[in-house]
């Protein structure tokens, strides 16, 4: 039993992350941040993730030129790194399959899972059917609604849904509700957080089993055009799609983006986008840049996308862009819809509302310098048909 | 030996009833009070606590409202602030030290601060006369009490309740009543900490009824009942009337 953490805890220069968590839940902390090193270091759990990733997740994921899209926008070249066609449909796979593996490789018999979009509870529910694990997912009623295909998903993988009506009815108040849940079951449950976000060791370890998706795009643009992107770019909720995605690329001469919620307005409660609108503050176990209200209390946030609906970035994305590694930029929901629409008539490719605000910033991108971009598609858009067909008239 | 340890929600009813309540508590005898400062999202705390913050937020209870409110009062018991960083971090330290002089607070349990995360903030505020509360989970193995214990050390016997005692959590979970809490695993948990320390001990969450705080006392120990108070409270019963069972 170890009574420390070993890896750093903390990210950049204001310090970013730590673990700030109940008193309940450090043990286990500490525990899980042993397990994961253990993991790490183990040839046999890496061989079977990897073996899982291909045969049950289908990666590698391709990288897809879109060269009617770059016309479009007056790039030269632009490729997109396809998580949407993951198994399940969004990168949060890559991360609910590992955690899932290590849960199991800790003897924890239970699962215990927070959603926004419902991408993260379906990939948790996939990956706890895989494996023969029983799963509980939180899930904000605001988001219930307007996800409804991702709550029937989770329930037909005998995933237990579990609506959370406090507050918005969002991700936020899924967290609260899912690490609740684990202070009552830690000894015997395992908490898979969705992003990377929380008390240490999870903003670590999510970004870990998520830089599959930049190495594997880093290797397939290299392969395909013999240079690397003037710009790579992705869209950032709590950031495990953006860190996966840029992280390998953070020794590289180029520009690294990542796009948050602009929502329908720039005051406080009208947007997600946590670089211009909020303060370092505390939420969840994390210390980072938090859209709060004068009294410390957590701001309300807006967006189209329910899974960028979330008043904290993560802490190392905010570390990274409070140092300047990362630029971090925002997407209205208009944009993020004309962005989608684009998309689909020139590629023939639905993305996810998440993704569409990394589309959408393209023009601009293309305005500013740009020539050739990549760009994660973070997750399909089959769950948002609802929202493309009331929003955009079809 | 402190026989009660009743945890209240600031501004819940409202603000305007609290200096009525803590002399209350006063005359009961009870020497120290956990005040809840209401957040936004109390992760640590169940369905009754949740919904008093949301009331007590909702009439205006912000935390310097509150500070307000209890600035200048002398009848009430020794106040231990119970409450999650954020806010306190928003205000900072050097106008907190401020801001609390006035009032009866003596001491501060942050529940997501566990110690090491802020230890510049945490030691001016010891400095200044606002220790933090040292927190013992069922999950906390007794090598890291007895660090958690000397890293928020015992100010002396001199020193009043509120500022010496730990606080010892009877079982996994958030605040909030219990149905049947096994006290078993409590008592023993509770002599294991004894042999570590010779502070009082508060033992919290899940106790509600008068033989669950009869037991915690057969323990040598301080029984906290919270989330049964604000809920009795919440239906319209007066404080004595629901502590004074409770305290015989």
């Amino acid at each position: 039993m170890t009574d420390s953490f070993a890896l750093p805890t903390r990210f950049g220069a204001q310090q970013l992350g730590g673990c700030y968590a109940p008193e309940t839940l450090m043990q286990p902390l500490f525990d899980l941040e042993a397990a994961f090193r253990a993991a790490l270091g183990d040839p046999a759990f890496l061989a079977e993730l990897k073996g899982e990733l291909r045969h049950f997740v289908g990666r590698p994921t391709p990288l897809t030129p879109a060269p009617r899209l770059a016309a479009k926008l007056g790039l030269r070249a632009l490729f997109l790194k396809r998580e949407d066609l993951t198994h399940t449909g969004a990168h949060k796979i890559n991360n609910a399959l590992a955690q899932a593996l290590l849960a199991r490789r800790m003897g924890k018999t239970e699962i215990i899972a927070e959603t926004g979009a419902g991408q993260h509870g379906v990939a948790t529910a996939a990956a706890c059917a895989r494996l023969g694990l029983s799963c509980t997912v939180y899930m904000g009623v605001t988001d219930m609604a307007r996800q409804a295909p991702n709550v029937a998903r989770m329930r037909l993988f005998g995933t237990k849904v579990e609506p959370v009506a406090a507050g918005q009815g969002t991700l936020k108040e899924a967290v609260n509700e899912a690490l609740r849940a684990w202070a009552g079951r830690c000894d015997r449950a395992h908490y898979i957080l969705g992003s990377a976000l929380g008390p240490h060791p999870f903003p670590t370890m999510v970004r870990t089993f998520q830089t599959v998706i930049g190495e594997e795009a880093r290797a397939q643009v290299l392969e395909q055009s013999g240079a690397l992107p003037d710009t790579v770019i992705a869209c950032a909720g709590g950031g495990s799609n953006g860190l996966g995605l840029l992280v390998p690329f953070l020794g590289d001469g180029l520009r690294r983006v990542a796009v948050e919620a602009g929502g329908h307005g720039k005051a406080l409660g009208e947007h997600a986008a946590r670089l211009d609108g909020g303060r370092l503050g505390v939420l969840h176990g994390c210390k980072t840049l938090l859209l709060q209200d004068e009294h410390g209390h957590t701001a309300e946030t807006a967006s189209i996308s329910a899974g960028l609906d979330y008043p904290a970035l993560g802490p190392e994305l905010a570390g990274f862009a409070l140092d300047g590694q990362v630029e971090v930029r925002r997407a209205s929901d208009e944009e993020a819809l004309a962005g989608a629409r684009l998309l689909c008539e020139t590629e023939g490719i639905l993305p996810a509302l998440e993704s569409s605000h990394a589309l959408a910033l393209l023009s601009a991108l293309a305005a500013e310098g740009a020539a050739t971009v990549l760009l994660g598609l973070s997750g399909r858009g089959d769950k948002d048909l609802s929202t493309y067909q009331s929003r955009l008239g079809i | 030996m402190n026989p009660l340890l009743p945890f209240l929600m600031a501004g819940d009813p409202s603000l305007e009833a609290l200096p009525q309540l803590l002399s209350g508590a006063k005359a009961l005898g009870l020497d120290a009070l956990e005040l809840g400062l209401p957040h936004s999202d109390p992760i640590a705390d169940g369905p009754v606590l949740q919904a008093a913050a949301h009331r007590a937020i909702d009439g205006g209870a912000t935390p310097l409202r509150v500070l307000e409110a209890l600035a200048g009062l002398t009848d009430s018991p020794d106040l231990v602030l119970f409450t999650y960083l954020n806010p306190l971090l928003q205000i900072g330290a050097a106008r907190l030290k401020k801001l609390l002089a006035p009032t009866p607070v003596r001491a501060l349990l942050v529940v997501d601060l566990p110690f090491g995360e802020e230890p510049a903030f945490e030691a001016d505020l010891r400095a200044a006369g606002y220790p933090m509360v040292p927190l013992l989970a069922p999950t906390t193995p007794l090598d890291r009490a007895r660090q958690i214990l000397a890293e928020r050390p015992d100010p002396g016997a001199s020193a009043p309740f509120a500022q010496r005692f730990a606080y010892v959590v009877a079982r996994l979970g958030v605040t909030g009543t219990g149905q049947g809490t096994d006290l078993a695993p409590v008592r023993r948990r509770v002599t294991d900490l004894q042999a570590l320390t010779t502070r009082p001990l508060a033992v919290g969450f899940g106790l509600s009824d008068a033989a669950s705080l009869a037991a915690v006392r057969t323990m040598g120990a301080t029984p906290v009942v919270g989330s049964a108070l604000v809920q009795a409270l919440a239906n319209g019963k007066g404080l004595g009337e629901i502590l004074a069972p409770g305290l015989r």
